[in-house]
């Protein structure tokens, strides 16, 4: 829009008598018209910078007469203080350098002391001895240009701090998933016993199957001392999952701790969870357990132990024979510990001779899924099956050979499962008095 | 899985469901909000037929429990009727069979 001549367009000349009036027009603007009221500023300074030319536009933009800026005031008395900074440092230099310079951001001092950001090239003209003569100057004004860029700047600066508030919150999000996960974990051990104690001359062992960290799992086992001379454990499976189920299985473990210290009796014991539970979960929402509960005695004369078990709806327990048989412990007719407010609980006994092991599980064993089927389970008959392959067996290798059938299961297992060994050593500790005399 | 689809009939001895698919951890809950819905009045017997049942697990034998307290909370009665043979083990295995009735099909549980 600077041009200050204009040659006609062939195009434009050859054309009708509208655009040829109009074209007319164009040319009578004249050349000194144009560069008073471009739409840009103009001004010409002396090598010094003094303003030797300067066209109204400009002016206007100052708010400044003509009198009071030619020959009185230099480009750099229009500019800011940071305007004038910029000038001194980069602007004239590269100017004095390379002749000319275009597309500066800088800022002038406008009228009532607004700043208006500019656009500024500028060129030297030089004599015919190549010596420079004045410098030329356009300043656009860059207003819009820069409340535009602001514009940008400000969605930019939005842009990023939305994307550091999603990211914030992802990184809360995750915070609170690995709390909320270790809490489940430390919720879930505290269901579980840390260590089995020592019972003299027996060996315990255990193993919890999680079929997800995410849900807190309604198995539960535990093994402790009644008296100096009896030991108590239990295991059993709250029914549901989460965190309802946990709570149920707090409860039902420390109300089974609490009623073995006052009455170890099997049944007794189950009793009173049941009595708890009936009275706590009524109605809709039944919330119920299968459990075993056992008593052991063991006799330091024989080196064998005494055992008393009674069950609620829970499936029987296995005994493995040093001879290499294995048989369930049956306890028909138990049922499920809740449910009902006078419920029937069966007992029944053995005794664990040196090698024999009692093992006690949960359903997630025998339910485990072994076809493409959902009803093809594993079942009662080939867990007696794999036991009699480890009867005699200590205790640990027991567990150690069940977890190995757990993890075979695969994706047929996805129920958590709970299992305990209690083994009479075939061959005892060499000097059990001083181990337990602890 | 086949999902879990109940019907509600009325007999002489009262309601009568019939469950037919998967009664799990996914679906119980529809037989349990189902319960209340019931017009069960004192005396009746509810009975749910599990003919058309394919799988059962922990859920769904809460689900039963829950029917047995929802009849007996309206002095009702209640009985299973053609209880499939694993579901049966189960319920077997926790006691269950002693306090549900069990009948081998609708017809002779619900016959008064």
């Amino acid at each position: 829009m600077c041009r200050s001549g204009r040659q006609p367009d062939p195009h434009e000349a050859g054309g009708n008598d509208a655009g040829n009036a109009a074209f007319a027009a164009l040319l009578e603007d004249s050349a000194e018209e144009l560069y008073e009221t471009a739409p840009c500023g103009y001004l010409s300074t002396l090598m010094d910078g003094t303003i030797a030319k300067i066209n109204a536009t400009l002016l206007g933009w100052l708010g400044l007469e003509r009198s009071a800026v030619v020959g009185r005031m230099r480009f750099t008395d229009l500019l800011t203080v940071g305007g004038r900074l910029y000038h001194e440092t980069h602007f004239a230099p590269l100017l004095r350098m390379q002749g000319e310079i275009g597309g500066i951001a800088l800022e002038i001092r406008g009228a009532e002391g607004v700043r208006i950001p500019v656009l500024v090239s500028s060129a030297v003209k030089y004599g015919g001895e190549g010596e420079p003569l004045l410098i030329r100057t356009t300043v656009f004004d860059a207003r819009d240009r820069r409340s535009y860029e602001e514009e940008l700047l400000r969605r930019k600066r939005e842009a990023e701090a939305a994307r550091e508030q999603a990211e914030a919150a992802r990184e809360q999000a995750e915070t609170d998933r690995v709390r909320l996960q270790e809490a489940l974990a430390t919720l879930q051990q505290s269901l579980l016993p840390d260590v089995l104690p020592d019972v003299p001359g027996l060996e315990a062992a255990a193993h919890y199957h999680t079929a997800s960290p995410e849900r807190l799992g309604g198995d539960f086992y535990d093994l402790f001392a009644v008296d100096g001379k009896r030991w108590a454990f239990f295991l059993g499976d709250v029914c549901g999952k989460g965190p309802q189920a946990a709570a149920v299985t707090s409860l039902t473990r420390y109300t089974l701790r609490a009623a073995a210290l006052h009455d170890p009796d099997p049944v007794a014991a189950l009793s009173t969870l049941n009595a708890v539970l009936h009275e706590r979960y009524t109605g809709g929402d039944p919330r119920y357990c299968t459990a075993v509960f056992g008593l052991l005695e063991p006799d330091p004369a024989t080196g064998q132990v005494a055992v008393r078990i009674a069950a609620g709806g829970h499936p029987p327990a296995v005994v493995l024979r040093a001879d290499g048989r294995a048989d369930f412990l049956p306890t028909p007719g138990g049922l499920l510990v809740g449910i009902l407010s006078d419920p029937r609980f069966v007992s029944a006994s053995t005794v664990l001779a040196p090698g024999d092991t009692l093992l006690l599980y949960t359903d997630g064993l025998t339910e485990a899924r072994t076809g493409e089927d959902r009803a093809t389970l594993y079942g009662d008959q080939a867990l007696l099956g794999f036991a009699a392959g480890q009867a005699g067996k200590p205790a640990r290798d027991v567990i150690r050979a069940l977890t190995g059938l757990l993890d075979d299961f695969g994706d047929g297992l996805d129920d958590d499962t709970a299992l305990l060994a209690l083994g009479v050593p075939a061959h005892p500790a060499p000097d059990p008095v001083t181990k337990n005399a602890r | 899985m086949s999902p879990l689809k109940i019907t509600t009939r009325n007999a002489a001895t009262g309601p009568v469901l019939e469950v037919t698919g998967d009664l799990d951890y996914a679906s119980a809950g529809g037989l349990r909000e189902l319960l209340p819905t019931l017009a069960l009045r004192p005396g009746q017997r509810l009975v749910v037929d599990l003919a058309g049942l394919e799988f059962c697990d922990s859920s769904g034998i809460t689900a039963l429990i829950a029917a047995r307290n929802h009849a007996h909370a309206a002095r009702a009665d209640v009985a299973l009727a053609a209880v499939p043979g694993n579901t049966l083990r189960i319920l077997r295995v926790v006691g269950l069979d002693q306090i549900l009735p069990i009948h081998p099909d609708s017809e002779t549980a619900t016959r008064s």
